[in-house]
């Protein structure tokens, strides 16, 4: 058959089943729309941190790095550049900073270069002349970040505070998309190396020297690098910071992918009832063209175009929607990641993400249209035609029970013995809930027909009659619900408990303080940003004071990950927090702590580098020496991992007084909030730090770890209403389809009040059923990932079963599915009893 | 007893003039009688029976079960009737696909008497129609015969005081045609139901006790024929 005719023959079938391939485009369109706006959401975290970092080093691919922020002298830039192999290399300081102007502040990432830089055609500085204004002093902003603290005006002022300092730095240009591309959306300030330098009170100190070895002598330059390095700075490739994002977003990530995953499953089921719907009448075609003659070749191209129409058109309309969700719903929210990371707010839409979004979309129209594929291939030509009389009874509930246990003991086997394999094990839960769903809905139906013969009244004996003459409709539908409600509970509870454990770290770390004095801005909410010790007896002096104790902490790139060193002073009161201690005896392990020497190892870093409680570790620090392991931990909240030591170590292995904080303590009876406005008041406006309580602080801690997994919370929400939707829209056409048959019973006398009783008898039931089997399995899937959250991420999670959000879960989908098939139920009952005659 | 009294069914047509399809009919069947209406196709044959079980609302004239005029009843009350005091079994075999055969054939019964009951009391009337080894079969793997037994079944399931048959053969062949007619003869004789039997089959006339006949809308009364045999026809 030609194309021609296979679309003459496409379209002439399409006004008869225009209803059920509308519902089924709708179906595939919405998974496709929440595969690819979560992808995009993740993508874009990790896109902009790679265009960053490219955007500044361009071409090179080694470099060498100081592993404090006190950086490394300059002049090291000629012994570098000595190095035989090495084409080019540039000083880069770096450093995060609160930029702030007339209309707001942000996080930023101070950049320092000098004209070496463009050499290498990063794309942040290849179009940018950095020497006209070296001498000057001033700045260049993003278009973004110009407009959102309003410094647009050449000459006009940002604020720049870093390391405890503040400074008033003049605007000479911002970088608009033409300049820079995607990274006008960056938050950087971009300056001459020596006024960097002096912004940041470092003068001739750089963070890193980027190396562009000559063509083929990367190894020897990286030999000679390391050399050079003496152990106390990193050589690592520029594409360092990118694996150390990867790592600390991995359980994030792993999350959305899993949502997007269960997203593609409820938009596949959607639009399997809806091709249900036409499924008789492709087994029709079939029948009637193989006994025309067509060969089972023929008869799968026609069907393929089918497949292949929907699909397309699905894909279309998903990528539209899914493009829509990303910008106005799914913008990613860096959240906690920020203060570690330089990120930016730019959306970056790789070619996976269509790719995935596009295969997925395709893939359920392929299945959906093609399951009648074996009645195609089949020899005889009325195959699909027995196929429609006999699919009402072609059950195999044994076989479906065998498999389902089989899955549920594969996730039972991982929950216990391998939760590192989580999400397999989610995946096994699937399976499990789609295969034990059959039999779960033949016991309900059962059991409504065993009830319905204990009462008078036909309405619970003709609901079960229908529902189990069309099980396998039934069955799409409550999966439908089944694996939404199973998706919303799981990583809902998890999310829930993980927040918990995190609510409960925050409160941890800010018991053994009163008042925080830091510098300002998100990007040292890990309290990471050293600041010189200058304060500190003004402070102890001030009225309401009781003590002033000096808090170090910082971020060490170990290995893969980008790990949170935490220092509270020796005399903290809780040195360490009960609730983070996962092996090893806390009174023992706070008494090493606080002697010196020993430090505590989250769980994950102790297992990756073979550490066990007393062993020697030497950790990469710039002064490194051995510490030995106290006790085990969990990460604290911060998915690299973290190191608790107490601060005299840090300042000994960092080689530095500096403080990251001051811990206030005050005097009994004073009021915290009075003396955080003491306190303030003494430092003075310009001084570059900020006050705030450790009530505040908590709060602050805790609103960012919500935001940062709040586009789970956002997919659950469209996870549920997609499959409210479709539920509604597959019980609706179900029961509007079945319009001759109510007038069947409506000829036998059967009331229209007594009918619409059915209807919601039915879909309730069926509602019921498939919501509480994804509740029950649900709440598996949440000890599953609560499990791997704590075991394999080590994070502090506050194990639960969230029975009421997950009733919450089950009575929403339910109860809004039921209310909307309500409507058409009614209007499908109004059928005239005359329509039975009509055939 | 049914009694229909100039009963008048005009459909307006786009020429003017109004299609009589059913034009003055009036009729009386008493309990246990069964009348045989015939008539070509377009005479108002069903129209006519639509009006009797409620489902079609007349021009005029009076539809008289036990003296209720049926043409007043309420939609509810309509339902009623319809579920207690009418059978209808039609040619192309109303049965609820995927449902076994005595779950559809005790379906109106359920809507009055609780499971067991409504099993007990089928049952008997299954075997009775040669169903008894076919009960828990589902409806799609019935022969044809077997579907309008138990059509037959339901129709008779609540005792209805009229039964109304519409081409009741028409999918059969001939011998199992016999077998229908001579079930529905014996039942309507023997539960007391007045009986309304709409066919083309020229065998149907041989079981009647009077034979009607309706030519565009109007009714003329037939003496009864001889029962003719399956060779004949």
């Amino acid at each position: 058959m030609s194309l021609a005719n296979l679309l003459h023959l496409y379209r002439i079938r399409l006004r008869a089943r225009i209803v059920g391939e509308c519902f089924a485009l709708l179906g595939i369109a919405a998974g496709v729309a929440l595969l690819f706006a979560s992808q995009v959401a993740s993508e874009s975290l990790t896109g902009s941190l790679a265009q960053l970092s490219k955007g500044v080093v361009g071409d090179a691919s080694l470099q060498l790095l100081a592993r404090d922020t006190q950086g490394v002298p300059d002049s090291m830039l000629r012994e570098v550049r000595a190095i035989p192999g090495v084409r080019t290399a540039a000083p880069l300081l770096e450093a995060s900073a609160q930029a702030s102007g007339p209309r707001g502040g942000r996080s930023v990432t101070l950049i320092g270069g000098d004209s070496s830089l463009r050499t290498l055609r990063g794309a942040l500085v290849a179009h940018t002349e950095l020497e006209p204004f070296a001498g000057i002093g001033a700045v260049l902003l993003p278009t973004a970040l110009a407009h959102q603290i309003g410094v647009t005006h050449f000459g006009s002022e940002a604020t720049v505070k870093l390391y405890g300092r503040g400074a008033r730095a003049p605007l000479y240009e911002t970088l608009g998309p033409r300049k820079i591309g995607g990274l006008s959306a960056s938050p950087v300030v971009i300056a001459p190396l020596s006024y960097a330098q002096e912004l940041a009170g470092l003068p001739g100190r750089v963070s890193r020297i980027i190396v562009a070895p000559a063509l083929g002598r990367e190894a020897s330059v990286r030999r000679a690098l390391l050399t050079l390095a003496a152990g106390h700075l990193n050589v690592t490739s520029t594409s360092y910071d990118e694996e150390l994002f990867a790592k600390a977003a991995s359980a994030s990530n792993q999350s959305t992918a899993l949502f997007a995953v269960i997203s593609a499953l409820v938009g596949f089921l959607f639009a399997f009832n809806a091709t249900l719907l036409t499924l008789a009448q492709r087994r029709r075609l079939i029948v009637d063209l193989r006994r025309d003659g067509y060969s089972p070749g023929e008869v799968l191209r026609v069907l393929a175009l089918d497949a292949v129409v929907l699909g397309a058109g699905a894909c279309v309309l998903g990528l539209v929607l899914g493009e829509e969700l990303s910008v106005h719903l799914f913008h990613e929210n860096p959240g906690y990641l920020g203060s570690a990371f330089s990120l930016g707010s730019q959306r970056v839409v790789g070619w996976q993400a269509y790719a995935i979004a596009i295969a997925g979309g395709m893939l359920a129209a392929l299945l959906a249209v093609l399951s009648p594929i074996r009645q195609v291939r089949s020899r005889d030509p009325l195959a699909a035609l027995a196929a429609t009389q006999t699919a009402a009874r072609s059950r195999r509930p044994a076989w479906s029970a065998a498999v389902g246990v089989a899955c549920l003991a594969g996730a039972t086997a991982i929950l216990l013995a391998a939760p590192k394999l989580a999400i397999v094990g989610m995946v096994l839960l699937v399976c499990a809930l789609l295969a034990l769903l059959g039999v779960a809905l033949d016991g309900a139906v059962a059991a409504l027909a065993r009830a319905a013969r204990r009462v008078r009244g036909a309405v619970g004996h003709v609901a079960a009659m229908e529902l189990a003459a069309a099980r396998s409709r039934a069955v799409g539908v409550a999966a439908t619900g089944a694996v939404a409600v199973f998706g919303a509970v799981a990583i809902g509870g998890a999310h829930a408990d993980l927040l918990k454990g995190l609510q409960n770290s925050a409160r941890d770390e800010n018991a053994s303080t009163d008042v925080w004095v830091s510098p300002p801005g998100a990007y040292n909410l890990l309290r990471t940003a050293p600041f010189p010790v200058t304060a500190q007896a003004k402070l102890a002096a001030l009225p309401g004071v009781r003590s002033v104790a000096i808090y170090r902490g910082g971020l060490l790139d170990w290995g893969s990950r980008r790990v949170w060193v935490i220092a509270p002073p020796a005399g903290a009161q809780p040195l360490l927090a009960a609730s983070q201690i996962v092996e090893g005896n806390l009174a023992s392990a706070t008494r090493r702590v606080r002697e010196g020497g020993w430090v505590v190892l989250s769980q994950a870093l102790a297992t990756e580098h073979h550490l066990h409680i007393g062993d020697v570790v030497t950790i990469p620090s710039p002064n490194p020496a051995p510490l030995r392991v106290a006790a085990l931990s969990t990460n604290i909240g911060w998915a690299p991992g973290a190191i608790t030591m107490n601060a005299s170590d840090y300042a000994r292995l960092w080689g530095s007084s500096d403080a990251s904080a001051y811990n206030v303590r005050v005097a009994p009876g004073a009021s915290i909030a009075a003396v955080a406005r003491e306190i303030r008041a003494a430092l003075g406006a310009q001084s570059g730090l900020s006050v705030q309580t450790a009530t505040a602080h908590e709060a602050e801690q805790n609103a960012l770890s919500a935001q940062g997994l709040e586009r789970l919370t956002q997919i659950a929400t469209l996870i549920l209403a997609v499959a409210v939707l479709a539920m509604a829209a597959a019980i609706g056409s179900m029961v509007w389809q079945r319009r001759a048959r109510l007038a069947k019973l409506k000829l036998e006398g059967f009331a229209r009040r007594l009918l619409w009783r059915t209807i919601l008898t039915e879909s309730a039931l069926l509602l019921a059923v498939g919501c509480a089997a994804g509740a029950i399995l649900g709440l598996y899937g949440q000890q599953l990932l609560d499990r791997a959250l704590a075991n394999v991420i080590n994070f502090p999670v506050v194990h639960s079963v969230a029975l009421v959000p997950a009733l919450i879960s089950l009575l929403i989908v339910a109860g809004a599915a039921l209310a909307i098939v309500a409507i058409p139920g009614y209007l499908a009952t109004g059928v005239s009893p005359a329509v039975a005659l009509e055939d | 007893m049914l009694a229909v009294h100039e009963l008048v069914k005009h459909y307006p047509s786009a020429a003017g003039e109004p299609v009589r399809a059913v034009d003055g009919v009036s009729l009386r069947v008493r309990p246990g009688e069964l009348v045989a209406l015939y008539g070509p196709s377009g005479s108002g044959k069903t129209t006519l029976l639509l009006m009797i079980a409620t489902l079609l609302a007349p021009t005029s004239g009076q539809v008289k079960i036990d003296d209720r005029d049926i043409a007043a009843m309420s939609d509810a009350q309509a339902s009623a009737f319809r579920l207690r005091e009418l059978g209808f079994i039609r040619q192309n075999f109303d049965l609820l696909p995927g449902v076994s055969a005595i779950d559809n054939a005790m379906l109106k019964l359920l809507a009055s008497v609780r499971w067991r009951e409504a099993q007990r009391q089928i049952t008997p009337l299954l075997e009775r129609l040669g169903l008894g080894g076919r009960l828990q079969h589902r409806s799609e793997t019935l022969s044809m015969g077997e579907r309008q037994r138990v059509m037959i079944a339901r129709a008779l399931s609540t005792g209805p005081s009229l039964l109304l048959a519409d081409e009741p053969t028409g999918s059969l062949d001939s011998q199992r045609s016999e077998e229908v007619l001579e079930l529905i003869r014996e039942l309507c004789r023997e539960h007391n139901v007045a009986t309304v039997l709409v066919s083309h089959d020229p065998l149907a006339a041989g079981y009647a006790d009077r034979v009607l006949d309706l030519r565009d809308g109007k009714l003329s009364e037939h003496a009864v024929r001889e029962r003719p045999t399956a060779a004949q026809t």
